[in-house]
């Protein structure tokens, strides 16, 4: 077949459509593609910022950098094991309180809007109360010795600052996803719950053989985005470790360490966007094995 | 007539995205020339931590508006982070004329050229002379001179004395160790007898008492094991024989709120402590010494903030002539007459009697004697590794030598050069 010829009307409208575009297609060129564009550049350089500025062509030397550097592992370590531990609990606790809310106990609405409150609070305000409440003599080891329960040191103990800082998240970050989960469950046809009944389904089979694999395309969108949330955390750990990421390294985690590195420390401008790079892909590839694991059971 | 409407839609799309782009990038640059009496706003980056600091640094401010009529001065805080804001408005573009500049952290900025060097500037009149030569020197790299120190601070022994009292003593301790035995006798219940803060910026003078360094060459060097040897008695007092204490321990928010409600019987501090025990804990009753000394060698820190002025400024003259007021005596005089930071020139000292005061006298024999909080341009970076690890030491996670070597190893890592 011949190529297809436009006339010059065709030709016009397209021309006009994507005048009209140009805003739009220039603003994304500036700020979205162009920033994305000079991270990989820098990624590759040596940058100096502050007063002669100069970017020297370094190649792969800010990769292979990250190999020795015992902070970045420490960084890598320690987000992976929060992102491994909070995307679950977070998913599963939003779940259960979604499937408990939409059961149609009294006071429902009274109990959603409890539930939802964590996540209207900004994330600063979240860290200020939660470290008020874990000082040493706060409201949370309070409670614990009054109940013959052991304390914890939860900001300034290397061991259990960040589980103090899952904790805060999971608590902030459910609700959102629970909020989700409850507007998937009212789109279950009571037809399915119904026939579960006359195969004398009791209330649990009828959770986890019906809700559940309903509730899958959801599941997964909560887990993406949980992911990618949480391998980006950043403002809680710099709160609560005044942005070193202390004690003893604890609460450092990658993003954390590329601000250090970019805006704390001279001229590391270059190593901390091929940090950013890396974390880029760690995510990527963390989507994508999630999407393969949940298409290989999906149900319809 | 529709192509000149398909022109007009294209011309009037790039205009608004590239007026957008020339509004973002724009600057306020609208001044002219600036010589002679024609009215300058010159802008000063620093710090305030308190209501009173703030006060007194306005009347500075306000006396030198009054004897420099054309010139305004707009001072801008940075509340936190300083070093990070400052940083990035330099690459910016954005700085101020003038600014604060900690010593510790000055060689990195000096060292990218983006410091005017004052020399040129100092006339004899100054009397440059006049200022503690350590203090100064901080600010001095290549022979030139890149700062003038503000005022400075030093590290004393705060001692409750109530509590001295009640255990049978009369007085401070002269050595560590009989700091170390009192420690012993005042800790009692949740009560500390000696409150630690694990900084470097605080413990480097004991660190280097026993003949070690803990920079040499711009490296760091903490496992030399004259260091890993002075040090291991602070952290055997907490972990061993359980009678220090850091204000994390007892959830204080630093050494003076620790020291303030009582947790700590005697605590290692700097005199903005006066002030803030005077406001925030008047009732308590306490006394401060020298710091005791160590192998009978007497030791503190000392540390100073300069003003520097932006390579870039456009009212250079201006800007030193604010430097000149605020360094100058009457200026120094103003400022430093709160007590909240001591004067950097020998006169202003005299001038205020801080000798005869019972408070202030510590602080200013120690700084005869202190170490200068400063080093080259990796004193950050090699900071900041310190704290990490050493606080691991401290907690009793791990050995005091296996911490260090780790911090040394990592430290000298993310030197690059």
């Amino acid at each position: 077949m011949a190529k297809r010829k436009y006339t010059k009307s065709q030709l016009r409208e397209a021309g006009q459509g994507y005048v009209f575009l140009s805003p739009t297609i220039l603003t994304l060129l500036v700020f979205l593609i162009g920033p994305i564009i000079f991270a990989l550049f820098l990624a590759f350089t040596r940058v100096q910022l502050l007063g002669d500025t100069s970017f020297t062509f370094v190649g792969f030397d800010n990769f292979t950098r990250m190999v020795d550097d015992t902070r970045a592992l420490i960084a890598l370590r320690n987000t992976a094991f929060y992102v491994v531990v909070v995307v679950p609990v977070q998913t599963i606790l939003a779940l259960v309180l979604a499937a408990t809310l939409n059961a149609g106990l009294k006071g429902e609405k009274f109990f959603r809007i409890i539930y939802f409150l964590p996540t209207l609070t900004s994330s600063a305000v979240l860290v200020m109360i939660f470290m008020w409440m874990y000082r040493p003599d706060g409201f949370i080891n309070s409670i614990l010795g009054g109940v013959g329960l052991p304390t914890y040191n939860w900001i300034n103990d290397p061991n259990i600052a960040l589980i103090s800082i899952m904790i805060m998240n999971i608590w902030a970050t459910a609700p959102f996803f629970m909020v989700i989960y409850l507007a998937a469950l009212q789109d279950i046809p009571d037809s399915l719950y119904e026939a579960a009944d006359l195969d004398g389904a009791n209330a649990v089979q009828k959770f986890w053989h019906v809700t559940v694999p309903l509730l899958r395309p959801v599941t997964g969108f909560a887990v993406i985005m949980g992911i990618i949330g949480t391998f980006q955390l950043f403002d809680q750990s710099y709160m609560f470790s005044g942005g070193s990421g202390g004690p003893d390294n604890s609460t450092l985690t990658v993003v954390l360490l590329i601000y250090q590195y970019a805006f704390a420390a001279y001229d590391q401008m270059g190593y901390a966007a091929s940090l950013a790079v890396a974390l880029a892909i760690v995510i990527l590839a963390a989507t994508l094995i999630q999407r393969k694991l949940q298409k290989d059971e999906e149900v319809y | 007539m529709k192509k000149a409407n398909w022109l007009k839609v294209l011309g009037m799309g790039s205009l608004v995205t590239v007026a957008g782009v020339l509004t973002a990038c724009g600057d306020g640059g609208n001044d002219a020339g600036g010589d002679g009496e024609e009215e300058v706003t010159i802008r000063l980056t620093g710090w305030q931590s308190s209501p009173t600091e703030q006060r007194y640094f306005e009347e500075t401010i306000a006396a030198f508006e009054d004897e420099y009529p054309h010139i305004n001065v707009q001072v801008d805080t940075i509340a936190d982070q300083y070093m990070d804001v400052l940083r990035t408005r330099l690459i910016g573009g954005e700085a101020a004329d003038v600014f604060f500049l900690d010593a510790f952290e000055a060689p990195g900025l000096i060292q990218s050229g983006v410091l005017e060097p004052l020399d040129d500037y100092i006339t004899d009149e100054f009397d440059i002379e006049d200022f503690q030569e350590p203090l100064i020197d901080a600010f001095r790299r290549d022979d030139q001179l890149w700062g003038l120190p503000k005022d400075t601070s030093t590290l004393a022994l705060f001692y409750n004395e109530d509590h001295l009292e009640e255990a049978g003593y009369d007085g401070p301790p002269e050595t560590w160790e009989e700091l170390e035995e009192m420690a012993e006798t005042l800790t009692e219940g949740n009560r500390y007898g000696f409150g630690v803060v694990t900084d470097l910026a605080r413990l480097k003078f004991i660190a280097e008492s026993g003949g070690g360094q803990i920079v040499e060459d711009n490296r760091a060097s903490f496992s030399d094991p004259s260091v890993l040897e002075a040090l291991q008695p602070i952290v055997d007092m907490r972990n061993e024989k359980e009678i220090a204490a850091s204000p994390a321990d007892v959830g204080a928010e630093w050494g003076g709120d620790m020291f303030g409600t009582e947790r700590a019987s005697m605590i290692i501090e700097g005199n903005w402590m006066l002030e803030f025990m005077e406001d925030t804990f008047p009732d308590v009753n306490y006394g401060v010494a020298e710091i005791p000394t160590i192998n009978g060698e007497q030791g503190s820190m000392a540390y100073t903030v300069s003003y520097s002025m932006n390579s870039a400024s456009e009212h250079k003259d201006e800007a030193w002539q604010l430097i000149e007021f605020l360094t100058g005596k009457e200026g120094m005089e103003i400022w430093t007459s709160s007590g909240l930071a001591l004067p950097s020139r020998e006169s202003v000292a005299e001038e205020l009697d801080y000798v005869d005061d019972e408070l202030y006298a510590p602080f200013i024999e120690a700084a005869s004697y202190a170490t200068v909080w400063a080093d080259d341009t990796n004193l950050p970076i090699i900071n900041s590794n310190f704290e990490n690890q050493f606080s691991s030491a401290f907690l009793g996670n791990r050995s005091l030598q296996e911490a260090l070597e780790e911090a040394e190893r990592v430290a000298n890592n993310e030197i690059q050069d």
